[in-house]
């Protein structure tokens, strides 16, 4: 169920963040158009990150993950024709999503007055790195510093026995948060368009959102007087049953029973531990509590001789909650994601493929199905002709270096 | 031959144009369909035209590029032949983004 059929959205930004909001938008169905620098296009082709690299697995992988089901233009936007043909998009479009920054956009003549004045009833969706206001507001971002660091992600995440804080777990984490963020806003200022007849500016920034994420540690660090929570220590946890362990074949699961003494007697009776029950050391919450260490050291030998596929079944068995800890690259064989259609294998041309992950909103339990990234530039002939422009005004165009 | 931007193409052996963006670091022949192409308005040598369209086939818009000496070529007129220079086929233009890591 394509919600957002028949809307225009026209991009102009680059990376992760913002682009990650139009892909949400396509995802739901809008015909996002992204404009991008005739020769260098978005940098996010050119993007090493976290061990991935261009053309790995015979696709660029970050680059498809942010710009699926998008159109590619090419248009120098910082020439007076390029600026043109790109208000020409903007006159029928009902969105423009943009991550370049003010002086930037003010420069280029596409800040919010310039592009409202040219179409009213458009939404504006910025994307900062620390907002639109205040002394950092021209200052640039990334997710690692202005969502995951700035925000305290970064030190709350710190174990208890790590010399620096974590760093980001992979690429655009933070990004794709934020990105859905924008997107969010962007459907609510839609609904608001249909009824006020009004298009507005909707912000969201990286730190924003980092803090968004962070609210309840914020609050409850704050509550405690402190500087931070208490970072769980998976030897001496407050909860056992609420804790991370390792089977026989050296894969993690956790544990996540808050309500244990609920479910410990049901836990012991599956992994055959009945004399556990009452073990005056473990009998409750409390004792357990007490005796974190020994109930700890206790269960982890029990699990260190259970292979995967036992600790499967008899946790299954029980009604306590559990999980396995999968490794990212495991997640795309979760038959309980694919049924859910929450991972999507996208085939190329090429015979690669790649799993997307569409936006997670489910409409009437449906999933968008999901297709490539654009090639550079490759609709910009279609969408400039669209416009009414020749191929001769177009080779013009392309020989001036305006147009890809 | 020198081909200095904004020179002209034509194809010997079908109706595809061109016109050089960037000119070749190394002098070379641009060929269409594998024969030499008519340059900056001279005449054509003459060659029998080709029947089916080749693999590359020239498709106007299109930006067609050697990678050995960065000449460019835009194509302005469809043709049935591929574009060549000094034997290398043309490849389609991808973009160059710049170097980025994290």
């Amino acid at each position: 169920m394509a919600l957002l059929d028949g809307i225009k959205v026209v991009e102009v930004a680059i990376y992760a963040f913002v682009p990650s909001a139009g892909a949400a938008l396509a995802d739901w169905g809008a015909d996002v158009v992204k404009i991008e620098h005739p020769e260098t296009g978005d940098p996010m082709r050119g993007l090493a990150s976290y061990g991935i690299s261009p053309g790995d697995g015979g696709v660029t992988a970050l680059w498809e993950v942010f710009n699926r089901g998008k159109r590619s233009v090419g248009i120098n936007i910082n020439s007076p024709e390029g600026l043109k043909l790109l208000m020409s998009l903007i006159d029928e479009a009902d969105v423009f999503i943009t991550n370049f920054m003010q002086p930037a956009r003010q420069r280029l003549g596409i800040d919010v007055e310039q592009v409202l004045a040219r179409n009213p009833r458009i939404i504006y969706g910025r994307g900062t790195g620390q907002g639109p206001v205040g002394p950092d507001a021209n200052k640039g971002g990334f997710d690692g510093l202005s969502y995951w660091g700035r925000a305290g992600v970064s030190t709350a995440a710190m174990p208890p026995d790590y010399d620096y804080p974590v760093m980001l777990p992979g690429p655009a984490f933070g990004d794709v948060q934020s990105g859905m963020n924008l997107a969010g806003g962007i459907a609510a200022a839609l609904y608001n368009r249909e009824k006020t007849g009004k298009g507005c500016i909707v912000d969201v920034s990286l730190l924003g959102s980092g803090l968004w994420a962070m609210q309840a540690t914020i609050a409850g660090a704050y509550a405690r007087r402190s500087d931070n929570i208490v970072q769980h220590d998976r030897y001496r946890p407050a909860n056992p049953l609420a804790n991370i362990y390792r089977c026989a074949d050296g894969r993690f699961f956790l544990l996540g029973m808050l309500e244990a003494d609920r479910y410990w007697p049901g836990l012991c009776a599956a992994i055959d531990q009945p004399e556990l029950v009452n073990d005056e050391r473990f009998a409750n919450m409390k004792v357990r509590q007490a005796n974190s260490e020994a109930c700890v050291a206790t269960l982890d030998a029990i699990f260190a001789k259970m292979p995967l596929a036992e600790v499967f079944e008899r946790l299954n068995s029980q009604e306590g909650q559990w999980s396995m800890v999968e490794l990212p690259g495991d997640t795309v064989n979760d038959e309980q994601s694919l049924t859910n259609g929450y991972l999507q294998m996208v085939k190329f041309d090429n015979g690669a493929d790649l799993p997307f992950v569409p936006a997670p909103a489910q409409f009437d339990g449906e999933m968008p199905v999901l297709s490539r990234a654009p090639d550079h530039g490759e609709h910009t002939d279609d969408i400039l002709g669209a416009l009414g422009h020749s191929m001769d005004d177009l080779i013009a165009l392309k020989i001036a270096g305006v147009i890809a | 031959m020198a081909l200095p931007a904004g020179t002209k193409l034509a194809s010997a052996v079908c109706t595809a144009q061109g016109i050089v963006i960037r000119p070749p670091e190394a002098d070379g022949e641009i060929t269409c369909g594998g024969v030499a192409m008519a340059v900056a308005g001279e005449a054509a040598v003459a060659a029998e035209a080709l029947a089916e369209p080749q693999d590359g086939q020239a498709l106007p818009g299109k930006r067609y590029v050697d990678q050995t000496t960065g000449l460019e070529v835009l194509c302005t007129k469809a043709g049935k032949g591929a574009f060549a220079y000094d034997g290398r086929p043309l490849t389609l233009k991808e973009a160059k983004p710049l170097p980025a890591s994290d």
